[in-house]
């Protein structure tokens, strides 16, 4: 069994893609009973019907059973699937809500309005219920309803015009989606910090989060060098203006790199040993003061460049390491699948499902002593919990039924 | 207004940007939290940017953004002295998070378990406590490095490459913050003690935005999205001052940007109605699309695509970021009075409890190194022999 430290908690969530979805697993992997509510018929941009969509892992099955995008965020929690534009189905999503502690959607502003949630109602019938939105754009503002996605916020915060390579234009900086890593990290902590208040007041609340404003708390540096010193940051790239050498290298084999770097004199001291010049860090070479090495950078660079191109990254960054020093090899999945630290700790889980068959899973952000996370449930399968949490909620079996055969819940797309 | 958080109380131990991206969290919603660093200032108080580009620990741009509303206690906790002092700081704490290299991280781990109505913790480390590399030391680099990002980060003709400086150690630090009050929830209401460990390695690698598992699910295939030119319009696009990406490759957002750009006869324009016809006319809606672009600025063509519900927004620059209109709206940047610096511009609130014009969050005036030394200790019971007796020895600084 899971972490227990959201023991008792009920998460209703309403959310599609990942920033939402990763949050409500992350809530699921700290002991909250995590009830996911997808749209039907309607179905999610991670559920492809066709089996040729590149999100689609080889699989049994529906397509949209076995669609990594689907998979990636979306352990330890029930699935339901209901249409919500039903009278019926908003009625056994209204018993959802009279048992649950929060409720978590990601829609631009005013959908769950137009499914008939507003959240005068929502609090009048559930007075104690905290609702977590998470819109691009926020609740409020000129922009209420933009639409908008992980890619789209980098751009509006000033990290897109930042991240690119120096010598090229911004233009040509890949889309990231960033912000569906630290937004659902960001609502476990809006999540918790809602109940805390909760208990004092005895009252739920509307909780607004705007993914954008979220992304902006995540670039300090690019926000203080503007508004202390009225300077736009430059693109650095792998480099760092205050520290050489810091960077990335071509090593051995077949488009393998190594990042290098030395933040001060002794960790210079140990990537001279190891890379067989420790002259280079003696009293007297130009390349042994933080200054000096700031004022050859180029020079430095040419050298570290030979010394990386003559290993494979692993050789050099252990070699580095032993040393003191720092250097990392560049990790596609293989080569962190094969990380010795990430093994030794037991990181990957292996991880079964009904379509995929058991896979080797990245592991959990954090761990946690006496109780350990635990992958209790994979990614759930359409309307898979629908009669068992139908059944919690007070629906006998001929109700159920009845939902399903006039299309008000399901288990299938297409 | 009380704070949500008021009454819990936190102890954060070390320099990094991801331990005090953590403390932050905290202290910003109102929790008492106290930041416990090495007497001459570690890294956090280091890093540029400065005020007019001159070094000075109580001003560096990191240290203003991330230590706001927290007291210090300048501690060395490489001596016993420090660690009897942190001891009888965390008595009664609900939270300590200690981001310490790794032999100091045991011993000062050990002295916070042993306080008197110990808090849960949570260890901050690049690789973890155990295994291996325990003992290396990364930098926001070389984590990255490890963690499939950088490999996809690039172009194909071009280097991996890395995000913004130090955006690894933040989000390593929320990862921090969210197992955190996860334990402090859960230590308030079933009284067990939860000892966390947050490797940023593992913090990245096992959040959504990496490769790994499209791999691993794809039994080692690469991954990549099959788009080509025959997708669009997908991608950053020039406009009259500067650039717009947008995501419109697919229905129904192809059909709105059409309607968008008044062209909506291409929805059922034989070149452009199936995913078939649509690859090799892709200069035939460049003809058409660019010199609409041209024509607008990026917020003429992102408020226009908006209005067909297309995903489309403006490539802007921080000063851009701050100016916008719903940053404007809302609040969306704040100002404090930073002693010593003056009025500064930091990020608003992450979320708001309670919507439009709450007070529940705030970020405080970061403070001077070991400005709160005098006081903590007081609190502690230390006499005025005692704390002259430590800041001669040279444990508080």
């Amino acid at each position: 069994m899971t972490s227990r430290a959201l023991a008792g908690v009920r998460v209703i969530e309403l959310c599609e893609v990942w920033a939402g979805p990763v949050g409500g697993s992350l809530l699921g992997d700290l002991g909250a009973d995590v009830i996911k509510v997808e749209s039907y018929p309607r179905f999610s941009p991670t559920r492809p019907l066709d089996p040729a969509d590149w999100r689609v892992a080889p699989g049994e099955g529906p397509a949209y059973e076995h669609s990594w995008a689907q998979h990636q965020g979306n352990r330890n929690k029930r699935n339901m699937a209901i249409d919500l534009r039903r009278e019926e189905g908003a009625a056994a999503f209204r018993r959802l809500l009279a048992r649950a502690d929060v409720v978590v959607d990601s829609f631009s502003a005013g959908t769950m309005e137009k499914l008939g949630f507003d959240w005068e109602r929502m609090h009048a019938d559930a007075p104690r219920l905290i609702r977590v939105s998470l819109p691009g754009w926020g609740l409020f503002g000129p922009y209420q309803g933009y639409v908008a996605f992980g890619g789209g916020f980098d751009c509006v915060t000033g990290h897109t015009a930042v991240r690119g390579y120096p010598w090229r234009g911004v233009e040509d900086t890949s889309p990231i989606t960033h912000s569906d890593a630290t937004v659902p990290l960001t609502l476990v902590f809006a999540v918790v910090t809602a109940l805390r208040e909760r208990e004092r007041t005895g009252e739920g609340m509307l909780v607004d989060l705007s993914q954008v404003e979220e992304l902006a708390t995540q670039i300090p540096g690019i926000l203080a060098e503007w508004t202390l010193n009225g300077r736009l940051p430059a693109r650095v790239g792998n480099t760092e203006q205050h520290v050489a050498p810091h960077d990335c290298y071509r090593a051995a084999g077949d488009d393998r790199w190594v990042v290098l770097a030395a933040e001060d004199d002794a960790q210079w001291g140990a990537l001279a040993r190891a890379a067989g010049h420790p002259e280079w860090a003696e009293d007297g070479h130009p390349w042994a003061s933080v200054v000096g090495r700031l004022r050859e950078r180029e020079a430095l660079d040419r050298a570290l460049a030979t010394y990386a191109a003559g290993a494979e990254p692993e050789a050099i960054a252990d070699a580095v390491q032993a040393e003191g020093g720092l250097a990392a090899p560049v990790a596609g999945p293989q080569e962190m699948l094969l990380s010795p630290q990430l093994n030794a700790r037991g990181w990957f889980p292996t991880v079964d499902h009904p379509y995929t068959g058991p896979r080797i899973q990245a592991g959990f952000l954090w761990r946690f002593a006496p109780d350990a996370p635990s992958w209790d449930l994979p990614c759930g399968l359409v309307g898979e919990y629908n009669r068992e949490l139908l059944r919690e909620h007070g629906y006998d079996d001929r109700e159920i039924d009845r939902l399903e055969a006039d299309g008000v819940i399901g288990s299938s797309y297409g | 207004m009380t704070q949500p958080l008021e009454g819990i109380r936190v102890v954060e131990v070390g320099d990094g940007v991801a331990v005090a991206c953590a403390g932050k969290q905290f202290a910003d919603f109102g929790a008492e939290v106290v930041k416990v660093e090495r007497p001459g200032g570690g890294e956090i108080r280091r890093l540029p940017p400065f005020p007019d580009d001159r070094p000075h620990r109580d001003r560096g741009g990191f240290h203003l953004s991330l230590d706001t509303g927290k007291r210090s206690l300048a501690l060395d906790l490489g001596t016993p002295s420090g660690r009897e002092v942190l001891g009888r700081l965390a008595a009664g704490a609900q939270l300590a998070l200690v981001e310490l290299a790794p032999e100091l991280a045991g011993r000062v781990l050990a002295t916070v378990g042993d306080a008197i109505e110990a808090p849960s913790t949570v260890a901050l480390s690049p690789h973890g406590l155990g295994g291996p590399y325990a003992g290396r030391r990364e930098n926001d680099l070389s984590i990255f490095a490890w963690t499939t990002r950088m490999h996809r980060h690039r172009l194909e003709d071009e280097p991996p490459l890395r995000y913004a400086p130090h955006v690894v150690a933040m989000q390593v630090g929320l990862t921090a913050a969210a197992s955190g009050i996860g334990a402090v929830w859960g230590q308030l209401h079933d009284g067990i003690r939860r000892d966390a460990e947050v490797a940023a390695v593992e913090a990245l690698a096992g959040n959504v935005d990496t490769s790994f598992v499209a791999w691993s699910l794809s039994g080692g295939a690469p991954s990549v999205p099959r788009r080509s030119r025959g997708t669009y319009p997908v991608g950053t696009y020039g406009c009259k001052d500067g650039f717009v990406q947008l995501t419109a490759g697919d229905s129904p957002f192809f059909e709105r940007a059409c309607r968008a750009i008044g062209r909506p006869e291409f929805i059922d324009d034989a070149r452009f109605r199936t995913k078939e016809s649509r690859p090799p006319n892709h200069e035939a809606f460049l003809a058409v699309f660019q010199p609409w672009l041209d024509e607008r600025t990026r917020d003429e063509v992102f408020h226009s695509m908006q209005a067909e519900r297309v995903l489309c927004t403006p490539i802007l620059d921080v000063s851009e970021a701050l100016r916008g209109a719903q940053s404007v709206a809302r609040g969306s940047y704040v100002t404090v009075d930073q002693p010593g610096v003056g009025a500064m511009t930091l990020a608003g609130p992450p979320f708001r409890l309670g919507g439009v014009g709450s007070e529940a969050w705030r970020a405080g005036p970061a403070p001077r190194l070991g400005e709160h030394n005098g006081e903590i200790l007081d609190a502690l019971g230390y006499s005025a022999d005692e704390q002259q007796a430590l800041f001669r020895a040279g444990v508080t600084g």
